[in-house]
């Protein structure tokens, strides 16, 4: 999903605008993970996954021990701090963004999900077989699941499910991108076929797939909300908002919701999974603005670190600081290059750009560590990451002399340099004029900025070819599987490359990959294809995120992941 | 009386179809097209295609237009595209009422708790240094825009008071930065304090210039002068007429309590009317935007109604034809 900054601010007006729920996120999640955000976010794209754009909350005492109570507030109750506000939709037909999909997840289910190893695992499916042409997937469904209200689940529940979500008239933004590749989805969401015909029920429990072209990714994508399971008398009971009152499979179900200020998740004492959710009711609170003050009042079992608090929680002569975790992200800030305008049409300028950016101390002292640099595409410990990929690493003097040996000779016959960023407020962040200072120190490049919000400057970046020089975006991870970032962003014909990148080496490499099932192979395809796609100086990868979160030290089990997953059933209230 | 009162009402519809009118070019012809802004990163031409169909942003202006104002006659304010994909707009902003009306209604009743009073000391100190002072201070209150007087309050009270009150007393008080758990709580001190200088201004000025004027007539010379006691001359006879103002503006800060403050909900992060409306325009959700700008014109021109026939009662001498 789009990532994108919740407006850059000018310092004064950051704290201000730190205080803002993901507006930003909304926005940048529009597509995205929304979220923007601060969406937002971004543009509303205030979409996103949490990572992109956590509400910064005020702070309170530093360097004071913190008042926790060592003993649980509640033996069946956390209280957790919801930091995008209120979710956009909790129909996971519909759901874009990381809010709506932080919810969801927990109330429903579908064939496969992800465990908190980030492997995709059995979810309503029990097992599946893969068809020799690696074209049908036949999925087993449990025989025990049920949705909360005792109803089994059966194999037409999904193609009714599929076949919903694929209905032009649920206006699911993401039909298409997530269930697309199954054969006659998108006729269905073209008006040309009234079902589905790439999914048949064999019998109750037995559900086939088929999808246009072997994929590899193709069960990546089925973790995504889209393809979850829901009750066909329960979407028809009411209207379009009938998902406040949802009849779901996951371990939790949602107790009650009170717009603006809290969702209420009661465990699901039927649920068919492993393991079996232990915490009885979790709240989410939305109310936000003040997590941090809550958290050290003992009202919430955990929160989110705002940048204002990274620095007295690091300290670790601070009690707080042995409640930390730190929460890397599976999301990536990055200037696209487009490699079809000057200057950016040589190679050599886009690498010494690259070149011409500290990231270390931007990341440590601008960003206060709340995200580390990024060095190629993949962000750590997602699947294919690769250790050793050679990224162009800060080195001003090899930058000046490859702007030399490019075919413009010589800074001064640079022409105009134009960074465009999305953001509501008067200056695009520190990070971005920190950059933009370098890029003038150590190349002697002055680039303008242009701002503009979210949704002018996605209608700007969706020309195709657009107009733009070089922008500042992010990217946030859909499901776990390379082809998320490298098919998707570098692809050439791929409709979110932005850069008019093309390169028939990078083509085909991506293009096996997509078939190929063994997993190592694949995975060395895209580590082939990531390495050229960095040398090539597409992008600057600029940062990834790491998030902070204390947790009280009787939650246990309580997991942070980098992306959305089912999490609260690893959850408990220890002593 | 009546027939003026008929003669108003026959505006409404008006006046109203002309925001409708306005609000929806400006929103589809400006920069921006929600469909592209729903779908995001997924924002493929085709999807885009199907998406604006489905939502009818393919048809004509003046398709779109009576459509809309059909449904709207009828209640039906449509439903949210971007932000809320499929929630009626009516609920999303009963949803939010409460809130800013609460809020803006706490800001109003401070203004006039605070203005009316400050600008009878005005008024009858004319000219001298507490006069000067109160005038200083409430136009330098009303100067002060909320984005930059916000963010430090906020550093004041919800940061740095905290850890000088904790040193101090040992206990932390402090307001929480943001957020919003009512009107009763703390969460609205900051927001407040924010808001309600303006309306403090407003009624200071006005009632000062009323008083002056009001002071300066006849009778007050003659009321004085049959021996009334100052504070009965000043509240009774000159106060009184003073008050015509007061209550336009009374009048119309009641329609503002509808309309979201925008800046002070987004900066302190208040789910009221105005952070929905910010939120609307960023995603291009035009039933949104639609429904706040009508809902808030509606509210005006009724409330200006009101004003004028409430002078009537105040002042006997006006007469509507």
């Amino acid at each position: 999903m789009f990532k994108l900054k919740a407006f850059p601010v000018s310092p004064v007006v950051l704290l201000a605008f730190a205080l803002l729920f993901s507006l930003g996120c909304a926005l940048t999640e529009v597509a995205t993970s929304s979220e923007n955000t601060p969406a937002s976010s971004a543009p509303t794209q205030s979409a996103n996954r949490p990572a992109a754009t956590p509400t910064r909350s005020g702070s309170t005492p530093r360097n004071t021990p913190a008042a926790a109570p060592a003993q649980p507030r509640s033996a069946d109750e956390l209280i957790l701090p919801f930091i995008g506000g209120d979710p956009p939709t909790l129909d996971p037909a519909v759901a874009q963004d990381a809010t709506s999909a932080e919810v969801i997840v927990e109330i429903y289910g579908g064939l496969v999900t992800i465990d908190k190893d980030l492997k995709i695992v059995p979810d309503l499916a029990e097992s599946w077989t893969i068809s020799d042409d690696k074209k049908t997937y036949t999925f087993k469904l449990r025989g025990d699941a049920k949705f909360h209200n005792g109803k089994a689940v059966t194999a037409q529940d999904f193609k009714y499910s599929i076949e919903r979500a694929a209905d032009p008239k649920t206006e699911s933004p993401v039909a298409d991108s997530y269930l697309g590749d199954i054969v006659g989805v998108r006729e269905k969401l073209n008006r040309k076929a009234t079902d589905v015909s790439g999914v048949k029920v064999v019998d109750d429990k037995t559900l086939a797939i088929t999808i246009d072209a072997p994929k590899s990714y193709f069960l990546a994508k089925l973790t995504y909300p889209t393809a979850f399971v829901v009750d066909k008398a329960n979407v028809d009971s009411g209207g379009r908002t009938w998902f406040l009152k949802p009849n779901g499979t996951g371990p939790y179900k949602l107790g009650s919701y009170n717009f603006g200020q809290q969702i209420v998740l009661t465990r699901n004492d039927i649920y068919y999974g492993t393991p079996k959710p232990q915490v009885k009711t979790v709240t989410l609170s939305i109310s936000g603005g003040s997590f941090m003050t809550r958290y050290e009042n003992g009202e919430l079992d955990s929160t989110f670190v705002s940048i204002i608090d990274i620095d007295r929680v690091l300290d670790p002569t601070n009690a707080l600081n042995k409640e930390l975790t730190v929460a890397p992200q599976f999301s990536i800030d990055y200037i696209g290059f487009n490699v079809s305008k000057p200057p950016f049409d040589d190679p050599k300028v886009r690498q010494a750009f690259n070149m011409a950016i500290d990231k270390k101390t931007i990341a440590e002292v601008v960003l206060k560590k709340t995200a580390q640099p990024a060095n190629g595409i993949l962000p750590p410990k997602f699947p294919g990451f690769n250790d050793n990929l050679k990224g162009l690493t800060f080195d001003p003097d090899k930058a000046k002399q490859l702007i030399k040996d490019s075919k413009y000779g010589d800074v001064s016959k640079l022409p105009e340099i134009t960074l465009n960023v999305s953001g509501g407020g008067g200056t695009a962040g520190p990070e971005m004029e920190a950059i933009v200072e370098m890029f003038k120190q150590n190349l002697g490049v002055d680039v303008q900025i242009q701002q503009q919000e979210f949704a002018s400057f996605l209608q700007e970046l969706n020309k195709r070819p657009n107009n733009l020089q070089m922008y500042s975006i992010g990217w946030i991870a859909d499901y776990p599987d390379p082809q998320d970032f490298l098919d998707i962003l570098f692809y050439g014909d791929s409709l979110d490359n932005h850069m008019s990148y093309n390169n028939p080496q990078v083509n085909k490499l991506l293009e096996a990959a997509r078939i190929e099932t063994d997993s190592k192979k694949r995975i060395d395809l895209y580590q082939q294809a990531e390495q050229i796609i960095v040398s090539d100086a597409a992008w600057i990868p600029l940062f990834v995120g790491d998030n902070y979160w204390l947790d009280k030290p009787y939650v246990k089990g309580l997991i942070h992941p980098p992306f959305v997953i089912p999490r609260l059933k690893y959850a408990s209230i220890g002593r | 009386m009546t027939a003026y009162i008929v003669r108003r009402l026959f505006w409404y519809p008006i006046l109203l179809f002309a925001v409708t009118t306005v609000t929806l070019a400006l929103g589809l012809y400006g920069p921006g097209d929600p469909a592209q802004v729903y779908l995001g990163k997924h924002s493929d031409p085709e999807t885009v295609a199907r998406i604006r169909a489905e939502w009818g942003l393919d048809q004509p202006f003046q398709v779109q237009l009576f459509k809309y104002i059909a449904d709207a006659v009828q209640g039906d304010f449509h439903e949210s595209l971007v932000k809320y994909p499929g929630q009626k707009v009516t609920d999303l902003i009963a949803a939010r009422l409460p809130v800013t009306v609460s809020l803006n209604a706490l800001a109003l009743a401070l203004g006039v708790l605070f203005g009316v009073p400050l600008g009878l000391v005005s008024a009858v100190r004319h000219n001298r240094s507490l006069d000067h002072i109160i005038t200083f201070g409430v136009i330098s209150a009303v100067a002060i825009p909320v984005f930059a007087v916000s963010p430090f309050l906020q550093w004041i009270f919800a940061r740095e008071l905290p850890f000088w009150t904790r040193d101090t007393f040992g206990v932390t008080i402090g307001l929480p930065p943001g957020g919003w758990n009512g009107v009763f709580s703390a969460s609205a001190v900051l927001p407040a304090m924010v808001l309600s200088p303006g309306y403090v201004a407003v009624f200071a000025r006005q009632t000062r210039a009323g008083m002056i004027e009001a002071l300066a007539q006849d009778f007050i010379r003659t009321a004085r002068a049959k021996g009334l006691v100052e504070s009965l001359v000043v509240m009774r006879h000159a106060f009184r007429n003073a008050l015509i103002p007061l209550v336009t503006i009374f009048g119309l800060g009641l329609a503002g309590l509808v309309g979201g403050a925008i800046i002070t909900e987004t900066v302190f992060g208040i789910p009221g009317i105005g952070l929905l409306t910010v939120d609307a325009l960023h995603a291009r959700d035009y039933p949104i935007i639609l429904a706040v700008t009508i809902m808030v014109a509606f509210v005006y021109i009724t409330l200006n109604l009101i004003v004028d026939i409430a002078y009537t009662f105040i002042d006997p001498r006006i007469r509507y034809q």
